[in-house]
């Protein structure tokens, strides 16, 4: 891991924490010592960089079509990568010499795919507890809850915030949150790196997996520095048959943001013989998600629920993360008003409550109509496990087939790749560094042999960190599966690379002839159900 | 409140219906019953392109027009060249194609069977013939509505596997309410079972039992109709009528098919030996997964078609796809790819509903071809219409678009087995059954 990407991500959130005005005397002491440390620790890397200018590792991917997932589409582009950043994307990109080069040309170079509630055995190997199967069933986080409810108060599910109870603790000990991110975390002690089930997901093509909230890079045969944020989510249980919780948690919120209008104008007096507004009953998750450092994820999938929701949010001023969200087709313009993010499942079943008189149930739409009323989409998978015993499609090995489903909800393609990219990203803080190619981004991604929302694509290779860390052909479990044809054979050279990998026959192509045609009438569809949904719009703007 | 609300609703539904209807060019709406529906005027639907899906023959018509009269094909050609008569009315649905309704032959979810009552896997003995499960379907039961929107209009609606034969299928349309338009044929199959449930049935037997077990109730069958054959042709006296025993003279008279829960290797051998080379009896092999592709050129010598799912791939069973101890490294395969690479063309795909969502079905052909069947003649397709309708004897009925079949048709916006693609309107028996604008997108 590159140590200039640490130290920026790590400036990104002090600027967060100043601007907020939030930052204690004793804390403001520890910052400008650490930044002083920093600044000394530039000039040294910059010394080191000079003596040791060869040891830069340089890693290209040529020719290929690159989806930035920024809008771009770049055909036969070069992504560079140095020390696991990219360092350049485009047609005339000069490559250093040494660099190794990996011939992309015919294929499809995307952003590695961010998964959402995946298996911890991705990371932990095949020690790991299996995560419960059915997604939006988590079985921990559902007896979280239901502990949360016998107490009378909302559920806290095991991120570190909540395990240190309810004072806001030393101010000093959030100085190092960053770090424990990297050093202190259970999910790098647990780190498997030649975890099968990890080589499994980067052959899904995803790059990035949510472990228990905790974006985790799969770096394979690497160990540390494989956490990049485990604290962006907090979760919160809001469910209309448990009032009296609803109740408490309006009251913690209440009494958090009272503590911080405090803080703010006792900060703004100046007057230092004045003390320090009283920290008592104020709520470490709710300090977090109302300074804006950490998003609010409520499992619900009831419109009242729902409703409940972006209601609070807007309320209080932050952005909630819903997961399950399936009746948020009937209220999405009041999701949207609360800029709320969205964890769905495209192919989501339940019939409408008959007993109900309003639009209710799952919709295959939802995805669409949500992010037509600007809720931003995530897709996680039917099941959390990363393959389902033979029954294939709806595991973390098919989050692509997921995320096509919300196409055929409606959902463009572009979006729908931003469900498994960019979205989930943003929603475990880490869209800094992963989510579209970028340049000063990490260097995480797949090359395919086709669209990526096309049931018939294989990830050929993935890029993790500017290392190739699979490819299809030197892997059992898919390389006898249309093999890639000669012409596309990897070939890692240690020397730039000439322009003739544009020329190279797509992979697959005689194969693909008959359903080349399909991809391009699917768009087409998107037109024609767009009826359907404004109807839907319609009856959820005069319903609320 | 909640009164105005669902006139809110229903004011704000009507113009939708209006606009639906708009979206066709229809030449004169006077007649009570739709065009194309039993006793309606004819109905002509052009498109930009028809996959026929016949058996042999022409797969693809390039700007076609499909005559839909009194619920059946009545002709499928070239728009200009086959001409459209007088009165037709017209649907023109340009760039979506017209493809057949898919065939499923492994459903357990046309009734409310599975979630109410146990009228669906009777165990009473180790093997029923005599069972019927037509009494446990209840039309357009939620299932069947996601079903048709979906793609999928007939379900072969069968009994578990709880024994070695578990009762009668019956063949039911998914589209409408009442059971006697939704019936195609019932029994429409006979359901049995060899390894992989029955094993657990009472005193827990074991496979040499029931392989005895199988052999002689189909013998038992097989010599009851052979018995009316003799009576029917002159040859001997009138037999005892045998309720345990008559679905046998519709498998004798190759009217219905055996449809067989089958897995691993040694199994489906046995299936295909046993019911298909030894008593000549009509049978496919239904889930036929977890190594049962080895048994491929049995299969197509013998001409057993597979029905593969709702797994599609093989993995190291007992432990998935991650082998515990890596030393075993298998490669993935696709069973569907592991069937074609043996030769057989008669593949089609089930899903098992509910273990997979009815209207999943096309997903498993979908990974069929993404674990290395190959497409090229739309094998996938094909293993979602017409293999199925002739693997389960309908194959003069179903499965296609064919002059005289029933119109059962998908009007889709793409490639039918492609997740991303929708179908707006599903006909069945002629009759608009599933229209996304008129009845609200359900899948």
């Amino acid at each position: 891991m590159d140590r200039s990407r640490t130290r920026h991500f790590f400036g990104i959130s002090w600027v967060v924490l100043f601007t907020l005005g939030l930052v204690a005397p004793g804390f403001s002491r520890g910052a400008a010592r650490l930044l002083d440390d920093e600044d000394e620790k530039k000039e040294e890397e910059k010394q080191d960089e000079k003596e040791g200018e060869e040891d830069d590792a340089y890693f290209a991917v040529v020719g290929g079509d690159v989806i930035t997932g920024t809008g771009a589409v770049l055909r036969g582009a070069t992504v560079l990568s140095k020390n696991g950043v990219i360092e350049a994307i485009g047609s005339n990109v000069f490559l250093p010499e040494g660099t190794e080069t990996l011939d992309a040309g015919g294929m499809s170079v995307y952003p590695g795919l961010v998964a959402l509630n995946a298996s911890s055995r991705i990371s932990g190997g095949l020690l790991a507890a299996e995560a419960p199967i059915v997604a939006g069933r988590d079985i921990l986080d559902h007896l979280n809850e239901s502990i949360g409810r016998a107490l009378g108060g909302e559920s806290h599910v095991d991120t570190p915030d909540n395990r240190r109870g309810d004072e806001i603790g030393d101010w000093e000990d959030l100085q190092g949150e960053q770090e424990a991110g990297a050093k202190g975390s259970k999910h790098n002690d647990s780190f498997d790196p030649f975890s099968p089930y990890m080589t499994m997901a980067l052959a899904a093509g995803i790059t990035t997996a949510d472990q228990s909230g905790a974006a985790v890079k799969l770096k394979r045969g690497e160990i540390g520095d494989v956490v990049m944020n485990e604290r962006n989510l907090v979760s919160f249980s809001w469910s209309t048959e448990n009032p009296s919780g609803i109740r408490s948690l309006r009251e913690k919120f209440r009494t958090t943001q009272d503590y911080l209008d405090k803080y703010r104008a006792w900060e703004e007096r100046g007057n230092k013989d004045e003390k320090e507004p009283p920290k008592k009953g104020v709520d470490r998750s709710a300090l977090r998600v109302l300074q804006n450092r950490s998003l609010a994820r409520f499992r619900a999938n009831d419109r009242e629920d729902l409703l409940g929701i972006a209601r609070f949010a807007q309320e209080f001023g932050f952005r909630p993360v819903i997961d399950g969200c399936r009746e948020g087709w009937t209220v999405a313009d009041e999701l949207g008003r609360a800029g709320a993010y969205a964890i769905i499942i495209a192919r989501d079943r339940r019939p409408k409550d008959e007993s109900l008189v309003r639009p209710g149930g799952s919709k295959i739409e939802n995805a669409a109509i949500l992010h037509r009323h600007g809720v931003q989409i995530a897709v996680k998978a039917f099941t959390t496990s990363i393959e389902s015993m033979g029954i294939t499609g709806r595991d973390i090995l098919h989050l692509p087939v997921e995320a096509a489903f919300a196409v055929r909800g409606g959902l463009s393609n572009e979006a729908a790749l931003a469900a498994i990219t960019t979205v989930p990203a943003r929603i475990l803080g880490v869209s800094q560094r992963v989510g579209t190619l970028v340049e000063g981004k990490d260097c995480d991604l797949i090359v395919t042999d086709g669209d990526i929302l096309h049931y018939q694509t294989f990830v050929q290779y993935a890029v993790v960190s500017g290392k190739l860390v699979y490819d299809k052909e030197k892997e059992l479990y898919f390389a006898h599966i249309r093999p890639r044809p000669e012409g596309i054979e990897d070939e890692l050279e240690v020397e730039a690379v000439e322009d003739d990998g544009e020329e190279e026959p797509p992979e697959g192509d005689g194969e693909d002839d008959g359903e080349g045609d399909d991809e391009g009438d699917g768009e087409g569809d998107g037109e024609g159900d767009g009826e359907g949904d404004d109807e839907d719009g319609d009856h959820q703007d005069d319903d609320s | 409140m909640i009164g105005s609300l669902t006139w809110i609703f229903a004011v704000l539904c009507t113009p939708t219906l209006e606009e639906g209807a708009s979206s066709v060019t229809s030449t004169t709406d006077t007649h009570s019953v739709e065009a194309g529906a039993p006793g309606g005027r004819g109905l002509a639907i052009l498109s930009d392109k028809i996959l026929t899906c016949v058996w042999r023959g022409e797969q693809v018509i390039d700007h076609g027009v499909l005559l839909v009269k009194d619920g059946k094909i009545e002709g499928v050609g070239r728009q200009g060249s086959l001409e459209i008569p007088e009165g037709y009315q017209q649907i023109d649905v340009g760039e979506r194609w017209l493809a057949p309704g898919f065939v499923e032959l492994h459903s357990h979810s046309a009734g409310a069977s599975l979630y109410q009552v146990n009228d669906l896997n009777d165990m009473v003995y180790l093997a029923n013939p005599g069972l019927r499960s037509s009494p446990g379907v209840e039309p357009a039961v939620q299932a069947m509505k996601m079903a048709i929107a979906g793609g999928v209009t007939t379900v072969l609606y069968i009994p578990g596997s709880g024994t070695n034969i578990g009762g009668q299928g019956v063949l039911v349309k998914t589209a409408f309410e009442r059971y006697e338009e939704n019936l195609v044929r019932d029994p429409g199959s006979l359901k049995l079972a060899q390894w992989g449930n029955p094993e657990d049935w009472g005193i827990r037997v074991g496979m040499a039992f029931e392989h005895w077990n199988t052999r002689n109730t189909l013998t038992r069958g097989v010599a009851y109709a052979k018995r009316w054959e003799d009576f029917e042709n002159g040859k001997g006296p009138e037999p005892e009528f045998d309720l345990q025993w008559e679905v046998f003279r519709h498998l004798r008279r190759g009217e219905i098919a055996i449809s067989t829960h089958t897995q691993m290797y040694q199994v489906v051998l046995m299936t295909i030996t046993m019911v298909a080379r030894d008593l000549g009896l009509p049978v496919f092999l239904d889930h036929s997964t977890i190594g049962g592709w080895m048994t491929g050129e049995l299969a197509k010598k013998y001409g057993v078609p597979a029905i593969v799912g709702p797994r599609s791939i093989d993995p190291n069973f007992s432990r998935g796809m991650i082998n515990w101890a890596r030393n075993k490294h298998e490669g993935t395969r696709g069973i569907a790819a592991g069937y074609q690479s043996k030769g057989m063309e008669m593949i089609g795909f089930n899903t098992d509903s509910p273990i997979i969502a009815q209207e999943d079905l096309l997903v498993n052909a979908a990974m069929g071809v993404r674990y290395g069947l190959d497409d090229s003649n739309m094998a996938a397709l094909r293993g979602l219409t017409i293999v199925p309708a002739i693997a389960c004897k309908q194959g003069s009925r179903l499965g296609s678009l064919e002059v005289g079949k029933d119109a059962d048709i998908l009007v889709a916006d793409g490639y039918p087995p492609d997740p991303r693609t929708t179908f707006s309107i599903v006909f069945v028996n002629g009759r608009r059954a599933y229209d996304a604008n008129r009845d609200g997108r359900r899948w």
